[in-house]
């Protein structure tokens, strides 16, 4: 009952901005050169009759009067026109963007405003925010345990680990309590880049307890930004299902020892992470369809293919990135079969949580 | 803080409904030498259009100086000041040294030049690169490296941040290579950054701080010049292209004939000194211009002019003019250079036959039996063609078959695999192994080795106009480490036995 009369004032709201819709920008153009154009008829019949030197002067207006008409007509009704035209297209292609309107401020009508609107609110609140809790807590929700129970049942297998003797035990079980707390109990979505470089190495120690020497992750930061970099806040779990996804995918089906890296880098406003791997690599087909489903992002919500396919972390990862910071920011892939995948984290420089445009999505 | 020259997010670029860029993704920092080596060619020439133009994008955003100035919503316009250097001179010919870098400079407002103070101006640039090219000669009568010391100063002068570097090392000896880089070291240390772009990974890896692999239009992967990386990279990629080398270095040299086909007898002329080469039917020889001034005089010799003194022969009969047919000449980007856009396939096709059949123009049974002959080799469908129709293979084969057709004792052939993308390299080698495996001689002339050592059996480096050294297959192994494929000689001759 509330939305329709929510809409019903955004409508009375939308009264004062009426030179936004293309349909009464239309009207106005219309009529502006319908009046002008039977003025000019009417004064030009006048002046044939009264004033026939003064004939090239009315035909120079009229010309003015012609040229200008067409000058509003490409700037503010054909430019406008479009730009949404091209925006749309690149929706239905399977591009998330952010402005279906083109990036201007000019839509087609109020109706198809609101309608807009409604898809957008729809993709981020539904689709795109489901994506964003089953990444953070995709354990709780697909395990239905409860996080209390975990911990002190973990407490206790390591407190038996300690009393038998076995260390290795007791540290591993140390390492999966503190990943689960960061993982499910940790309820903010912006965390420090230190925290998520913890994350990592904890995760990094669990999986060395599977591969042993055979998997080695270097951290790589220049010393002088090493502060600075570390005191940036960024998503929880952007970094984390990445290197699983290298782990896993990267160096576990390679034989011999696979060398990870996460190497940090900071620009005047970007935030530069790349997370590689020296492992099997994938070819070029699967790293171009990698990229096109990272950059179309919206085709991923509409079809259910990739949820059973690999790389849903990845897209996951994505698409919170370019729900809070904008489309300007994500992960792009690189990778050659033999030699290792790369994969490049891009990031606006943000130190506090009030930074954020995009309040909402923080949840 | 890193400063970025340049960024490219998720570029997709399509013009006229062709994807030149698909997803591509880049970042070149300041101060940084980021090496390209495109696979193909997919992509290059969009890749060179958005760089300098604002172009409307499909997709994706451009960054210049960490400033957004071209996004796929919003279309910015306008010219970007990138400069981009390629083997194909930008400098106006007729205009002098400093005029071309002060006086075309964009925003160049005097009225009347001063050549003194240009002069006095170039001359602090001229010393910090240690470079002498006085700033009142003509373009004209520059050496290509000298001409390519021009457009980097004239970049460097109008403030460009970024430059780009197209297939440099294909146009200047090794010991200039040398040189340029570091000119190039020199100025990315005050923070200029280059995009240097070469089919060869062996010389970005050498020389520059990191290495994009770029192939359909997007950039497969990066390499750090620190990472350790498997010696055959390129293997995922350019498999044929190793195994087609693997199989060159297993040729038997039995199988060359011992009979010379082209000799040169203490020869004297221009730059040229006492040179003395022998070249065996069916043997392909490397002739490297290390410092590339012995080259001009070399083709000049074969073209028009005769010896100062010395003796040329060809199957041990001496050459008289330079008309003579048992000599070829398959010049630099022959598919630009070579075929005649107004004459039909089969009239440039039979060009260089008139010595071999006299009524090749009018008897249509020589023609015809050309046609049924060659059209298995080059397809039935390319005699009905326009030349401007031709695809580059088809052009490629077209030069090449001719020359086949004339049948000459000796193929010169100037730097053939420039400008050409992988899938032509590897087409160009077979073509080659076509003459010698008919017993045709195979000279290479060209200034970077680059390709060409794959197929030679001898390389010979010239220096000052006269031999330096001759290294015979199993030598190669010693040549510099930037030679293509070496790995692949060390694996075949290593300890100095073949495996």
């Amino acid at each position: 009952m509330d939305e329709p009369r929510a809409e019903k004032g955004v409508i009375t709201a939308m009264r004062g901005e009426k030179y936004k819709y293309l349909s009464n920008r239309l009207l106005i153009v219309g009529a502006a050169g319908t009046i002008l154009g039977a003025g000019l008829l009417l004064l030009l019949g006048m002046a044939s009759v009264a004033l026939d030197g003064a004939l090239l002067g009315w035909v120079i207006a009229g010309g003015g009067v012609f040229a200008l008409i067409l000058w509003t007509v490409a700037v503010w009704i054909a430019r406008p026109y479009y730009r949404m035209e091209k925006s749309s297209r690149l929706f239905l292609e399977g591009y998330i963007t952010s402005n279906l309107s083109g990036g201007g401020e000019t839509y087609l009508t109020p109706a198809s405003r609101l309608m807009e609107e409604r898809l957008q609110r729809m993709m981020d609140s539904s689709e795109l925010l489901k994506l964003n809790k089953r990444q953070a807590q995709y354990l709780a929700l697909q395990n239905q345990i409860n996080p209390h129970f975990l911990y002190n049942t973990l407490e206790s297998i390591r407190s038996e680990a300690l009393i038998a003797g076995l260390t290795e035990v007791s540290d591993m079980t140390e390492a999966l309590a503190g990943f689960f707390r960061y993982t499910i109990s940790k309820v903010e979505n912006l965390v420090s880049v230190e925290e998520e470089l913890q994350n990592c190495q904890t995760y990094f120690k669990i999986q060395q307890y599977r591969f042993g020497e055979r998997v080695q992750l270097t951290i790589e930061c220049d010393s002088g930004e090493r502060e600075e970099i570390y005191h940036c806040r960024l998503p929880k779990l952007t970094m984390q299902p990445i290197l699983e996804n290298s782990i896993i995918h990267g160096t576990e089906c390679k034989v011999g020892v696979g060398h990870l890296k996460i190497r940090l880098e900071r620009t005047g406003t970007r935030l530069l992470i790349r997370i590689s791997d020296d492992g099997v690599g994938m070819d070029e087909k699967t790293l171009a369809n990698m990229n096109e489903s990272l950059q179309k992002s919206a085709r991923i919500l509409s079809s259910q293919e990739s949820e059973t396919k690999g790389g849903i972390a990845l897209i996951n990862v994505n698409n919170r990135i370019h729900l809070l910071f904008g489309e300007e920011y994500g992960l792009h892939v690189y990778s050659m079969p033999g030699v290792g995948t790369d994969v490049e984290i891009s990031l606006p420089v943000v130190t506090s949580d009030r930074e954020i445009a995009n309040k909402e999505a923080l949840g | 803080m890193r400063e970025e020259m340049l960024r490219m997010e998720r570029v997709t670029y399509i013009n006229q409904g062709i994807t030149g860029l698909d997803n591509f993704s880049m970042t070149i920092w300041a101060g940084e030498i980021l090496g390209l080596v495109p696979v193909n060619n997919a992509g290059m020439e969009a890749l060179f259009t958005l760089l300098k133009q604002n172009l409307p994008l499909h997709y994706g955003y451009i960054y210049y100086h960490e400033k957004l100035i071209n996004e796929w919503s919003n279309p910015k316009g306008g010219t970007n000041r990138i400069s981009i250097i390629r083997t194909q001179s930008s400098l106006a010919k007729d205009l002098t040294v400093a005029d071309n870098i002060f006086v075309l400079r964009a925003g160049f407002r005097k009225w009347f030049m001063q050549p003194e103070v240009l002069r006095r101006q170039l001359l602090p640039f001229m010393e910090e690169i240690k470079v002498d090219i006085p700033a009142d000669a003509y373009v004209d009568e520059l050496s290509v490296f000298e001409k390519f010391v021009v457009e980097l100063l004239k970049a460097v002068i109008a403030g460009n941040r970024l430059i780009v570097l197209e297939s440099i090392s294909t146009f200047v000896s090794d010991s200039e290579l040398v040189k340029l880089h570091e000119i190039l070291r020199f100025y990315a240390k005050r923070g200029i950054s280059f995009l240097y772009i070469t089919v060869h990974f062996e010389e970005t890896r050498q020389f520059c701080d990191r290495t994009a692999l770029m192939e359909d239009g997007h950039i497969l992967k990066y390499f750090d010049t620190g990472d350790s990386t498997p010696e055959n990279i390129f293997l995922p990629c350019v498999e044929d292209y190793d195994r087609w080398v693997r199989m060159q270095l297993d040729v038997s040299e039995e199988s060359k004939g011992e009979k010379a086909a082209f000799e040169i007898k203490s020869l004297y002329h221009g730059n040229l000194r006492n040179l003395n080469v022998r070249v065996n039917a069916g043997e392909c020889v490397v002739v490297q211009d290390t410092d590339n001034c012995a080259l001009r005089d070399f083709l000049s010799l074969l073209r028009e002019e005769k010896p100062r003194s010395g003796q040329i022969l060809v199957g041990g009969r001496a050459v008289k003019n330079v008309r003579d047919r048992r000599i070829a000449i398959i010049q630099e980007l022959p598919v630009e250079t070579m075929i005649f856009q107004s004459m039909s396939y089969l009239d440039n096709l039979c060009f260089n036959m008139d010595h071999r059949f006299k009524k090749v123009w009018f008897s249509k049974g020589i023609r015809k039996s050309i046609v049924s002959e060659y059209g298995a080799l080059l397809g039935e469908d390319v005699f009905y063609k326009r030349i401007g129709d031709l695809t580059t293979r088809q052009k490629y084969d077209l030069v090449y078959t001719r020359i086949l057709l004339q049948n000459p004792g000796v193929v010169f052939c100037v730097q053939p695999f420039k400008k050409a993308d992988v899938s032509i390299r590897s087409h160009i080698w077979e073509l080659l192994e076509r003459f010698l495996k008919k017993g045709i001689a195979v000279v290479i002339l060209a200034v970077n080795l680059a390709d060409s050592l794959a197929l030679a059996d001898r390389l010979i480096r010239i220096q000052d106009g006269s031999v330096q050294e001759i290294y015979n297959k199993e030598d190669f192994v010693k040549l510099p480490i930037n030679t293509p494929w070496l790995y692949l000689y060390r694996e075949k001759y290593a300890n100095g036995k073949r495996q």
